[in-house]
């Protein structure tokens, strides 16, 4: 599914903003100066990141603590081997693009 | 006729070595305290027998005070930091009041681990995976779903099982016996003896955490002796061999101490102090420009250990100037037992923790950081994530390792064969020697002392 890219102002350092878009929530984040766009959603147990601790360039779930790669997505830790779906930003000045045009968004499942 | 045990290189001692210094070393290093602990051999079975090291599981390892981390590691409230020693798993935090403290990773329901091994990360509170029961921060059971299920349940019997914790120089130890002494009993001479030193100060630059192809003890036994550098790293040359002191303390604590820089007094022909400046010159730290010339009556080791003290200072910006030569370059290694090792020293700021593979007996996991030195008046950056190596993995692969990488290679490349050999050797035990290998035969007293206990 093609979606269109999200175009916003950049962020100050070290702030957050989730922004829905596409059938995406997503949360953006400038940590250190760099910008990184995920889907805010844990893979875990499905709940919002927003509110994690970011540091190193990983931000962990408030509710368990599992910590993804703010760049890859990858998790780490054994709660979840699932990533977190990361989207390319690209800053031109003040403003961000967020590619979002190889995304899928996720079907709902219940095991 | 000598005693066993008494007997030394020819040559002077490091202390003799040290006093020659310009500058004056801390009043420990000067010290000497070598006691002759026996010369039996080791037996093989205490490294490879499955038995002994459920036993070491059993008696050792639930009853002694263990780094499980750095402060930085935790330093806002809800951050924290797993320690994992065999079957065993503790959740190291920081509370709302910004104490620290340490709990049991188990939830109290039906025993699920709350966090994964080794984890590190935030969260508002401690909340189990499978049935969502809620602990505070401060291990207090905050919420029961469906608590009309649970009126045997409450607070007071379900809160998590807290364990000791307490910190040093910036380290946080914990200890699974809730009836052991303090950590400040258990560390004996350390902080003494570390009190010329800025170790709380320091933070944690690099930090490689490798499994190796032996079994714990004999891990931290190849860092336990200098007697192995000249054939380990020198290919058997004798230019490097170092002047080292072997030290026992009372009851957790030995060292060793060996120059860098000094003259070798088992040479035949000793080299110039400017033949030294040359060998040294580029080695470890920094090196710009041209070789100093050592001036007439000076020595080598204190040329260089000012330029080393110019050029870390630079640096970090920090001002060096206070550490004395034997300081600034020697080898300087604390060992805390069972299983941490500290160089205060600042050209060669390492920290080692060893920790058995609780699966077999023949491998472990050796934690290595690098401490930096820095002003805790300025901004502090986070730790670094660990590097995990495996066995067959290269040091070199670590670039904060810098030239020591190959080094640990080196370290690390007869732990395979040992781990072998152990098993095909004729003779049942490690023969040791009295002197330069008196620290190992220290750690597996201690050991006996749990084991039999």
């Amino acid at each position: 599914m093609v979606t269109s890219d999200l175009e916003m102002d950049a962020l100050a350092s070290d702030s957050r903003k989730v922004i829905q878009h596409e059938g995406f929530c997503i949360l953006v984040c400038n940590t250190g100066g760099v910008h990184y766009a995920i889907e805010n959603r844990c893979t875990h147990q499905d709940t919002s990141l927003d509110e994690g601790r970011i540091r190193n360039g990983f931000i962990a779930c408030p509710l368990h603590g599992v910590r993804f790669d703010l760049k890859t997505g990858q998790p780490r830790g054994d709660l979840t081997r699932i990533p977190v779906q990361t989207f390319a930003v690209k800053q031109t000045g003040d403003r961000l693009l967020v590619q979002m045009h190889k995304a899928d968004p996720h079907n709902e499942a219940t095991t | 006729m000598l005693k066993p045990g008494e007997a030394r290189a020819p040559g002077h001692t490091y202390q003799e070595a040290i006093a020659k210094d310009a500058s004056q070393p801390p009043e420990a290093f000067l010290d000497y305290s070598y006691e002759f602990l026996g010369d039996q051999d080791i037996p093989y079975t205490h490294y490879t027998s499955h038995d002994f090291a459920q036993s070491e599981m059993e008696h050792l390892w639930p009853r002694v005070w263990q780094m499980a981390c750095r402060e930085e590691h935790i330093p806002e409230p809800g951050d924290y930091q797993v320690y994992d020693i065999g079957h065993l798993s503790a959740i190291v935090t920081r509370t709302e009041s910004m104490q620290i403290k340490a709990y049991v990773n188990a939830c109290m329901h039906r025993g699920t681990a709350l966090k994964p091994p080794g984890d590190n990360g935030y969260c508002q509170n401690f909340r189990c995976p499978f049935h969502g029961w809620v602990y505070s921060l401060d291990g207090e059971l905050l919420e029961l779903p469906e608590d009309w299920d649970f009126p045997h349940v409450g607070a007071g019997t379900h809160s998590l099982r807290e364990i000791l914790v307490d910190t040093w120089a910036g380290f946080v130890f914990v200890n699974f016996d809730r009836e052991a002494e303090s950590l400040t009993e258990f560390l004996g001479v350390l902080p003494e003896h570390f009190r010329d030193f800025d170790i709380a100060d320091r933070t944690i630059e690099t930090h490689v955490c490798k499994r190796l192809p032996v079994n714990w003890k004999a891990a931290e036994e190849a860092f336990m002796e200098a007697y192995h550098v000249k054939e380990t790293h020198a290919g058997g040359r004798d230019f490097s061999e170092p002047v080292t002191t072997y030290d026992v303390y009372p009851k957790n604590v030995n060292r060793f101490i060996h120059t860098v820089g000094s003259v070798n007094p088992r040479m035949a022909v000793p080299p110039s102090e400017q033949e030294l400046m040359r060998a040294l010159w580029g080695r470890r730290g920094p090196a710009e420009g041209d070789c100093p010339i050592v001036p007439e009556g000076a020595t080598a080791r204190d040329v260089y250990a000012e330029v080393i003290k110019k050029s870390l200072g630079a640096q970090y910006d920090m001002d060096f100037s206070h550490y004395s030569t034997a300081q600034t370059l020697d080898s300087i290694e604390y060992f805390l037992f069972p299983n941490f090792f500290i160089f205060p020293g600042l050209s060669l700021p390492m920290v080692y923790r060893f920790r058995p593979d609780p699966k077999d007996p023949d491998y472990s996991f050796f934690d290595l950081y690098f401490l930096r030195p820095t002003d805790s008046a300025k901004l502090q950056s986070p730790p670094p994530e660990p590097l995990m190596l495996d066995v067959q993995d290269s040091y070199t692969l670590a670039e904060g390792l810098g030239f020591l990488g190959a080094v640990y290679d080196q370290d690390t490349d007869n732990m395979a064969a040992q781990t072998r050999g152990f098993k095909t050797c004729a003779k049942g035990g490690q023969t040791l020697g009295n002197y330069q290998e008196v620290r190992i035969r220290h750690l597996h007293q201690r050991i006996k002392e749990y084991v039999e206990n």
